[in-house]
């Protein structure tokens, strides 16, 4: 085993309970998303946070308000889609001075374990048609699928367990997920 | 279990624009009724649309929740659906309020009225 990756706890909302991973002793997924976007692509981020925020503290993470993003495993993305149509996200044009609805390429991958909890991985802007086929969010999506699949089969081991009425979870200190 | 570096509502409450954060919570809310409203007529998107004679796309559109509805597609969706998605608040020029009763009320009165009296008597010895 090559490779690995260690949970770590992000945010506890009323309806949802945030987690990510460090893989190989890096930083955080989300965290790395965050500090990367945070100076690239502001608005962007902070709309994909704000949603994020009210749907733990309100709505709680039901499968509508993710996209499919499944490949290998059942990953899924933020911000969600609807039908046929790319995400949009309202954004102020100083040229017209008016409010536009823009499509919001950012991706944040992510595994929504359940409605209570949800697993926030890597994204980057997406500039081509399918994730595989784009430069910048492809390795973000392969990883998503594996750490997808590797947290799946860890919930099936017990080796991450539900607590607090699959609320949250919890896993032995030196846990780690592995793979080659 | 590690923390994260990042606090999401930190992170917010520093870097974000409260104008987003409203924008967003109050999408997905009216988002939300119109699903719940749905959901209790039995209704999939494709009958949202038909009822407001548009399309299955730009209603699944509308209720991604990150759309920027205009005032009047919200009307269409509370036409369509029965439902009110935006209160707003009667025009009043005053309103009563309630505060409570003051007991022994005729004790409040005599003190008043005690009061009155001396104070009456004080301005006339000045006056004189």
């Amino acid at each position: 085993m090559n490779n690995f990756a260690e949970i770590i706890w992000v945010n506890t909302y009323r309806k949802v309970t945030y987690y990510t991973v460090a893989v190989n002793d890096g930083d955080a997924l989300f965290d790395a998303f965050v500090d990367k976007h945070a100076v690239e692509n502001k608005e962007k981020l902070n709309h994909i946070l704000a949603w994020i925020k009210v749907i733990g503290d309100k709505i709680g993470a039901q499968e509508q308000y993710f996209r499919n993003e499944a490949e290998t495993a059942d990953t899924s993305a933020l911000p969600p889609q609807g039908v046929n149509k790319e995400p949009v996200y309202v954004e102020y044009n100083e040229e017209t001075g008016t409010e536009e609805n823009k499509p919001n390429n950012l991706r944040l991958y992510c595994l929504r374990a359940n409605e209570y909890v949800v697993f926030l991985f890597n994204g980057d802007i997406k500039t081509a048609a399918t994730p595989q086929e784009c430069e910048n969010v492809r390795s973000h999506f392969k990883m998503a699928n594996k750490l997808t699949e590797l947290i799946d089969e860890a919930f099936q081991n017990k080796e991450i367990r539900w607590i607090n009425d699959y609320t949250e979870i919890e896993v032995d200190d030196d846990f780690l997920l592995q793979w080659d | 279990m590690k923390k994260s570096n990042h606090n999401i509502s930190d992170w917010l409450d520093q870097y974000g624009d409260p104008e987003i954060d409203k924008f967003v919570e109050k999408n997905l809310a009216i988002t939300e009724k119109v699903r719940v409203a749905m959901e209790a007529k039995g209704w999939k998107s494709q009958d949202l649309a038909k009822a407001m004679d548009k399309t299955p796309s730009e209603v699944s559109k509308w209720l991604s929740g990150m759309h920027n509805l205009t005032l009047k597609s919200i009307i269409k969706m509370e036409q369509a659906l029965g439902i009110c998605l935006v209160h707003t608040e009667p025009i009043k020029q005053y309103e009563y309020v309630y505060l409570g009763t003051i007991k022994g009320v005729d004790d409040y009165a005599q003190k008043v009225n005690d009061y009155q009296e001396s104070y009456a008597d004080q301005a006339y010895e000045i006056a004189l």
